[in-house]
């Protein structure tokens, strides 16, 4: 079980606790042997009302599957998430109802997550309809509010999501996920479908909002830039596991996790002149079928060494506010290196 | 700085559409020398893409509309050859490496016979032969066992892996020109660094000439060595990619690079450009981007300002370009 930092705050709006998803994976033939995708594998975390709160990572670290956990789209295997104080998958369906309400997610690409055959009315007003108890006019003042929150005007009220580019778009996705006033909010990727010039125009709207209505942000992302400026507590995972963890000031100012490093330093910067010294990553991302039994990363890590590939690492405190999962920084402890250390290690594959 | 491998000359291409007509490329010119890498940077729709088919003379008429001056590949012209003549310039000449490797490659075809087939089509080589030189430009692009490699189908292959196919089989026959239309987008981070890795070690060794089509000026810092800007069809700035980005002149350069987070940034708000791209169909007079421009000034509505040239090659299209003269 991973110990939760001291970083974390002691009232949540949402715990989660030793959550971990697989997936089935259909057999190759019948009788075949079962596997599974760990998608996410004993992830522990707590989220404050009012902060940003990011998980970064390549595709296929689980950091989607992560959110979707979080607001009740994926029924953990193991583990609970508490949202409220109550345990979400435990839930009568109408109280899970109740509290799914609160949380709203505002998806990446703004062309499949909006119904091309509907008004930008009927788009916002859905959750209203779907609640229930608002008239029509209640409804259409709503909107109204909202469009001219997310800088839309009242002239779109009836066009069509075909009519507006992809930041207008987003902007659509933002004022359908705020109507019922939610308190939790997962933004998965909410820029990196759009133009490099609308990107920033999204982000300050996002900020603004969280600002105005007191919203808690899950800000799921692969660009590390966006996560250093906007989340106070960040995430760092690779192939389901969490690598490093912490207050967003300390991990990027010292990075531990040979993970993230090579992370930060494959970040392309725009700045010509200073040179940084890069760290080039061998090989691809294993499958997450039958991820590596010890640390996910020993494969590809430059400075795996014996007993990585057979131990587990565990989440360990670096610092005040700063965790992180490598044998490099915990070491081995007297049992690991009784039980595991003996075994022959395998040597490393060349990629 | 003569050896001039592409040059285009007032490339303008337009597509028909209901209710007027979409000007995409509006008279642009383009030159690339020996060894360089020039980087075609633009948002979607001002029409970079197009440039870089039209290039390829891969648009089809109709639907599009095409008029070029001239189109020159290494002392060549291209302008009027048939589509035959082109099929033989294709491939051996320049090719082209493609966004999406998923689409690019032939699901149904191992990715060695899809390189064998650039050699038993441009060069005499009997298959054996072909299959050796296969291998060795895979092993070229750094796909581990190339030789069992080449025997698998894309889907077989990650991201990474095909992508690298597609740079091996662009480089088979050593072209002069190779035109990358967003290599690295749809990659991983650090997969998008061994990629770029690759490709500019292929490019520096081999004294290709490339044209580097993408969005994200990260990747132009680390790849280019010329830079065009485009805006709505238009080129706005040509600078080297060290004058640009240390003293962009055109606000719209300005603007792209401020609104790109840095990790060296502290928490603060993102710099924005306001309003987006105007639509194709319906620009606005005068200087495109002055609706959105944070310079505008005197005749900005009123008129398209002239691509001005500065020294050292340097080109600017703008009324009230910034000043930004270092003092030393």
């Amino acid at each position: 079980m991973t110990v939760k930092g001291n970083w974390q705050s002691s009232d949540p709006l949402l715990e989660m606790d030793g959550v971990s998803v697989d997936f089935p994976v259909k057999r190759a033939y019948p009788f075949g042997k079962r596997r599974w995708i760990q998608a996410v594998t004993d992830v522990s975390l707590n989220i404050a009302e009012g902060e940003t709160f990011g998980i970064v990572g390549e595709s296929g670290c689980g950091k989607s599957t992560l959110g979707n956990a979080m607001i009740g789209m994926v029924r953990p295997t193991a583990g609970t998430v508490r949202f409220q104080g109550d345990d979400l998958y435990a839930l009568k369906p109408k109280a899970f109802k109740e509290s799914r309400r609160n949380m709203q997610m505002i998806f990446q690409d703004p062309f499949s997550s909006l119904n091309p055959r509907f008004s930008v009315y009927d788009i916002i007003k859905e959750p209203m309809y779907i609640r229930g108890g608002a008239s029509e006019a209640e409804m259409k003042a709503k909107v109204l509010e909202l469009l001219k929150l997310v800088g839309l005007d009242e002239e779109d009220l009836h066009r069509n999501p075909s009519d507006f580019s992809g930041g207008q778009r987003q902007r659509i996705g933002i004022a359908r996920a705020i109507v019922l006033n939610p308190r939790f909010l997962i933004c998965d990727e909410p820029v990196s479908g759009l133009d490099v010039s609308v990107h920033a125009q999204i982000m300050n709207l996002l900020m603004e909002i969280q600002e105005r209505l007191n919203l808690t942000y899950v800000f799921i992302s692969h660009n590390l830039a966006v996560v250093k400026n906007v989340c106070q507590n960040v995430l760092v995972m690779y192939l389901g596991k969490v690598m490093e963890a912490g207050t967003s000031d300390a991990l990027f100012a010292n990075p531990q996790h040979p993970y993230t490093k090579a992370l930060l330093s494959a970040v392309l910067d725009v700045d010509v002149e200073s040179s940084r010294e890069r760290i080039l990553l061998k090989g691809d991302t294993p499958s997450p079928i039958d991820p590596p039994k010890g640390c996910r990363f020993w494969q590809r890590c430059p400075f795996a060494m014996k007993g990585c590939e057979t131990i587990p690492a565990e989440l360990v405190d670096v610092e005040p506010g700063h965790q992180i999962a490598c044998h490099l920084i915990s070491g081995f402890s007297a049992e690991q290196a009784a039980a595991g250390l003996n075994e022959p290690a395998a040597s490393q594959p060349e990629s | 700085m003569t050896d001039t491998v592409l040059e285009v000359r007032n490339l303008k291409v337009a597509f028909p559409a209901p209710g007027g007509v979409i000007r995409a490329v509006e008279g642009i010119d383009l030159t690339t020398t020996k060894g360089e890498c020039v980087a075609l940077v633009g948002e979607s729709g001002c029409g970079k893409s197009v440039t870089a088919l039209s290039v390829m003379k891969l648009l089809r008429t109709p639907p599009s509309v095409s008029r070029i001056d001239k189109l020159q590949l290494d002392g060549r012209d291209l302008t009027h050859l048939t589509e035959r003549d082109m099929e033989r310039i294709r491939g051996k000449d320049m090719a082209m490496i493609f966004q999406d490797a998923m689409t690019a490659l032939n699901p149904v075809m191992t990715v060695g016979k899809q390189i064998d087939e650039v050699y038993r089509r441009h060069t005499k080589m009997s298959r054996k032969q072909a299959r050796e030189e296969t291998v060795k430009a895979l092993e070229l692009v750094g796909v581990p066992e190339a030789r069992s490699r080449a025997d698998s189908f894309p889907h077989e292959l990650s991201g990474g892996m095909r992508q690298r196919v597609l740079i091996a089989l662009a480089f088979a026959c050593m072209p002069k020109l190779i035109i990358a239309d967003e290599p690295t987008t749809s990659l991983d981070v650090t997969i998008q660094a061994q990629v770029l890795d690759v490709l500019k070690s292929m490019q520096r060794d081999h004294d290709v000439s490339a044209l580097l089509i993408t969005h994200d000026l990260s990747v132009v810092a680390n790849m280019a060595d010329t830079v065009y800007v485009m805006y709505s069809g238009k080129i706005v700035e040509r600078a080297a990619v060290l004058e640009l980005f240390t003293d962009p002149r055109h606000p719209y350069t300005e603007g792209l690079l401020a609104s790109v987070p840095k990790l060296s940034d502290d928490k603060q708000a993102f710099v924005q450009i306001p309003d987006t791209v105007p639509h194709p169909m319906h620009k606005p007079d005068g200087c495109y981007f002055h609706p959105r421009c944070s310079h505008v000034g005197f005749r900005c509505d009123q008129q398209m300002p002239r691509l001005e040239t500065l020294q050292n090659g340097r080109q600017i299209r703008c009324w009230h370009p910034l000043r930004q003269e270092r003092v030393t």
